[in-house]
């Protein structure tokens, strides 16, 4: 305690812009969570705003909204978010409902549901991918375009 | 009938003009009142709750900060509506109340927009502006749903109505701001990393929002809570909603 740094000082905050709209909604939507580097967060972890994560969690993660993992991050649990950008490495299962973004520095082990994917080239994945939409569309290609014969296995029918 | 608390570093002689336009002011608007004034040892529930008996509707808290800070950790359940003129330095809370710093606070106290606020509970007192656990081993469980543990000491910060500045280190010039918000408490944990032989060095900030918290640590660790310092063992935090009735500017950030 005796050579710990001093906090720092509070100063007069510079003017920040005026918030047109003072319903309790719209001050829900700026909540942000931060998991810092060096923090380690175990259990469920839920949240109804956005979260970036830049330590470790283990449990299970929850958000309505993003989910962003930057690099040097990991996640060992069963996600479920919005949407989510991943930069860091995730060891789970993974249910994103719209849009999920994996940067070249990510790594992800775990079965992956999630509407749009995007993936950067260097990214790694070891998983099973589920798009909706593709389930019901699977059994029409199949009877429609595909018939299978004895000589050849697979032929194409116009 | 109001009733006007002043703290007691407003009898240094270079607020003594001010104090008495303002006091003009109030008495052109109808709303003077009577004066008391805070002492150290002064418990400030006791003084308003007799004010109350004797008629007060508004208690205005004239000072800073500390005074607010003060002032209402004893008096939140209190029957009243109250006010506040800031007068002075280190006025962070008034910017948040979309009150101005000096003469025109009176005219924002005339107008009489109200709004109830929201105040942290701390094991067994409110808190309104700022809690802080000093750098100690500590484990914290938000909303018994998970828990935050850091591999060194870690300090930890609840703002209510006060704003949360910060740097990333000591060379850093920029003044990082975080602004609470009403609903719910915002919790800040900061991390210490060895560095070097002697010194620690804080870590990026984490930012928790949540309505009840748990802080225990293995030893006793010192918990100011606006301006208060106790040692504790065991910390419960709690958000108690629309406690406190205020008398806010149009410009408030909430």
């Amino acid at each position: 305690m005796i050579f710990q740094r001093n906090a720092p000082k509070i100063v007069e905050e510079s003017n920040e812009p005026e918030v047109s709209e003072r319903t309790h909604q719209h001050v829900q939507d700026e909540v942000e969570t931060v998991v810092g580097p060096s923090v380690n967060v175990e259990g469920d972890f839920a949240s109804e705003g956005n979260i970036v994560v830049k330590g470790t969690v283990s449990g299970s993660v929850f958000t309505s909204k993003h989910l962003t993992v930057e690099m040097g991050a990991k996640i060992i649990a069963n996600v479920r978010a919005g949407s989510a950008t991943i930069a860091g490495e995730v060891k789970g299962n993974m249910k994103v409902k719209e849009s999920l973004e994996l940067v070249s520095t990510s790594r992800v082990v775990g079965d992956i549901d999630v509407k749009n994917l995007k993936v950067e080239s260097g990214a790694l994945l070891y998983g099973k991918i589920t798009m909706p939409g593709i389930e019901s569309g699977e059994k029409s290609i199949k009877t429609k375009l595909f018939k299978k014969t004895e000589e050849t296995g697979v032929q194409f029918v116009s | 009938m109001y009733v006007y608390i002043y703290d007691n570093f407003l009898r240094q002689k270079n607020f003594l003009s001010l104090i008495h336009s303002m006091e003009v002011v109030l008495t052109d608007y109808g709303i003077a009142g009577k004066i008391l004034r805070l002492q150290n040892y002064t418990d400030s529930k006791a003084v308003i709750d007799d004010e109350i008996k004797r008629g007060a509707k508004t208690i205005v808290i004239v000072g800073n900060d500390s005074t607010f800070g003060q002032i209402l950790s004893r008096s939140a359940n209190c029957n009243c509506t109250f006010g506040f003129l800031p007068v002075g330095p280190n006025n962070t809370i008034a910017e948040v109340l979309g009150i101005p710093v000096g003469m025109e606070a009176c005219t924002v106290l005339s107008r009489r927009r109200k709004e109830f606020l929201d105040v942290g509970w701390m094991n067994n007192r409110y808190f309104v502006s700022q809690l802080r656990v000093m750098p100690s081993k500590l484990e914290v469980v938000y909303d018994e749903r998970f828990k935050v543990t850091a591999t060194e000491k870690m300090e930890v910060i609840v703002c209510n109505l006060q704003p949360f500045f910060w740097k990333k280190d000591k060379k850093d010039k920029e003044q990082r701001v975080v602004h609470p918000q009403d609903g719910k408490l915002e919790a800040f944990i900061r991390p210490l990393t060895k560095s070097g032989w002697w010194g620690y060095k804080y870590e990026e900030p984490s930012i928790f929002p949540f309505e009840e918290m748990i802080i225990t640590g293995k030893e006793p660790f010192a918990v100011e809570a606006d301006g208060k310092m106790s040692k504790e063992i065991k910390v419960k935090i709690k958000l108690a909603h629309s406690k406190v009735e205020m008398i806010v500017g149009r410009d408030r950030k909430f």
